[in-house]
């Protein structure tokens, strides 16, 4: 485990140093306070400290401010190393921000003691952070296929449509749907079925860009986000994803399947200041026309257009897209 | 001869003492022991200075240093009196610096030529 000691004083440093090298941490060392807080301060830096009280720069308990400071990155803990034992300024040190504290010189079976006690904690908080981490991706993510679930791509489709409207900018919406996905599961079974869920999630991520979205609308649906897109290049961008979701078979448990899937797209510019229920509507529209035209392809929802071919059908009353 | 026997009989450092916290490396122990000698003169050195200017501040943050190095080295005599030069500096008691400095000078004088019959001895 990395440590970080800040001490002024080379002679107690090298001690230390060599101390804990012996007991098995990785160290690095550092001679005042400042130098301190950026090393703890760093994404990857230490997570333990041992930092003398008085140093130049900053002292010991300023160092511990500092850290605190930064509440967003890992817990770093720290021990204070002093030669002050008035209860006063213990309470000041623990008061910054310090763990603990060792009053110097330090007995070497104390020193590490409470260093385990510090990985200990860490250990602990290593732990929790993993459990909030796995219920957040949880909270987010759809479990069959580990892309945004709904809740979170209609977020984030908010965020980007206002984003857009207000940087006169254009966010392409994608909604696809599988062509003949009930068949799949009723000739394959739903184990199948899933998989082919899982491969297309995976596609469909492979095929953006980092900083666009993919989320499962619903069953067999996936709404794709296009951030700060040239209109112009839309189309073929919408193309590129069609072909690769489409271009090869899916490899599944029962051999393979070739399976496509059909897009209406959405053109936030062409659409002025619009609910998201209402665009969603529309894009939803241009899908089932895309469906209409023979599966495998790509529809626009223009205002002109959709008020004309695909006029609004209301889902609840429409069977399953196949 | 006489007046190094006399000098380490004030410094009192004990190998023993010395080698815990070490966990017995010798190599170590020489290594500080070094670091010490290089060290101390310059500090000891500030602090005369510190102590003549009646630079109170200074006097406390040298003196504060001093302490850690002889407290790890456990001589123990002169980091309790280096310790109380300290506390006098801090409460700002200019009157009693020199008469305090005095007494720490007399703590370790000799410190130097005993820690070096220590790194001899010390040797692996």
């Amino acid at each position: 485990m990395k440590i970080l000691i800040a001490d002024d004083e080379v002679l107690s440093r090298r001690l230390l140093e060599k101390t804990l090298e012996r007991a098995g941490y990785e160290v690095s060392a550092v001679e005042n306070g400042r130098l301190a807080v950026e090393q703890l301060n760093q994404p990857h830096g230490p997570r333990l400290a041992l930092l003398d009280w008085v140093m130049p720069e900053l002292d010991g308990p300023g160092v511990c401010r500092e850290v605190r400071k930064h509440q967003e990155q890992s817990y770093v803990y720290m021990v204070l190393l002093t030669s002050k034992e008035s209860k006063e300024d213990i309470v000041a040190g623990l008061e910054s921000g310090a763990d603990d504290y060792l009053t110097k010189p330090f007995n070497v079976e104390e020193l590490k003691a409470r260093l385990r006690t510090g990985e200990r904690v860490l250990h602990l908080e290593g732990r929790l952070v993993e459990a909030r981490e796995q219920m957040r991706f949880k909270a987010t993510h759809d479990a069959l296929t580990c892309i945004w679930n709904r809740g979170v791509i209609m977020d984030l489709l908010g965020r980007e449509l206002s984003r857009s409207q207000r940087e006169s900018g254009c966010t392409i919406m994608l909604l696809g749907d599988v062509d003949h996905f009930k068949s799949v599961n009723d000739t394959y079974g739903h184990p199948v079925g899933d998989e082919v869920l899982q491969e297309i999630a995976r596609r469909l991520l492979l095929s953006i860009r980092s900083y666009d979205f993919v989320g499962r609308y619903g069953g067999e649906e996936f709404l794709i986000v296009l951030n700060n897109c040239k209109p112009q290049f839309a189309e073929a961008r919408a193309e590129e994803i069609r072909k690769a979701v489409g271009s090869r078979p899916i490899e599944t448990g029962n051999g393979s399947l070739q399976v496509t899937m059909s897009f209406g797209l959405l053109l936030s510019h062409d659409w002025g200041v619009r609910p998201v229920e209402e665009l969603l509507h529309e894009v939803d529209s241009a899908l089932y026309a895309a469906k209409a035209a023979g599966r495998n392809c790509i529809k626009f929802a223009k205002p002109e257009v959709s008020a004309e071919k695909a006029p609004p059908v209301l889902r609840e009353t429409t069977g399953p897209r196949i | 001869m006489q007046e190094a026997k006399d000098l380490t009989a004030a410094a009192s450092v004990n190998l023993p003492e010395l080698l815990a916290p070490v966990d017995n490396d010798r190599e170590l122990l020489r290594d500080l022991l070094s670091i010490f000698a290089e060290e101390f003169p310059r500090y000891l050195l500030a602090l005369q200075e510190a102590v003549a200017h009646e630079d109170a501040e200074q006097v406390a943050t040298v003196s504060h240093t001093l302490k850690g190095m002889l407290s790890n080295l456990a001589v123990t005599k002169a980091a309790a009196s280096v310790g109380q030069l300290e506390q006098q500096a801090r409460v700002g008691d200019q009157s009693s610096l020199m008469q305090a400095f005095v007494a720490f000078e007399r703590d370790v004088q000799g410190l130097l030529p005993e820690m070096e019959t220590y790194m001899a001895e010390a040797h692996p």
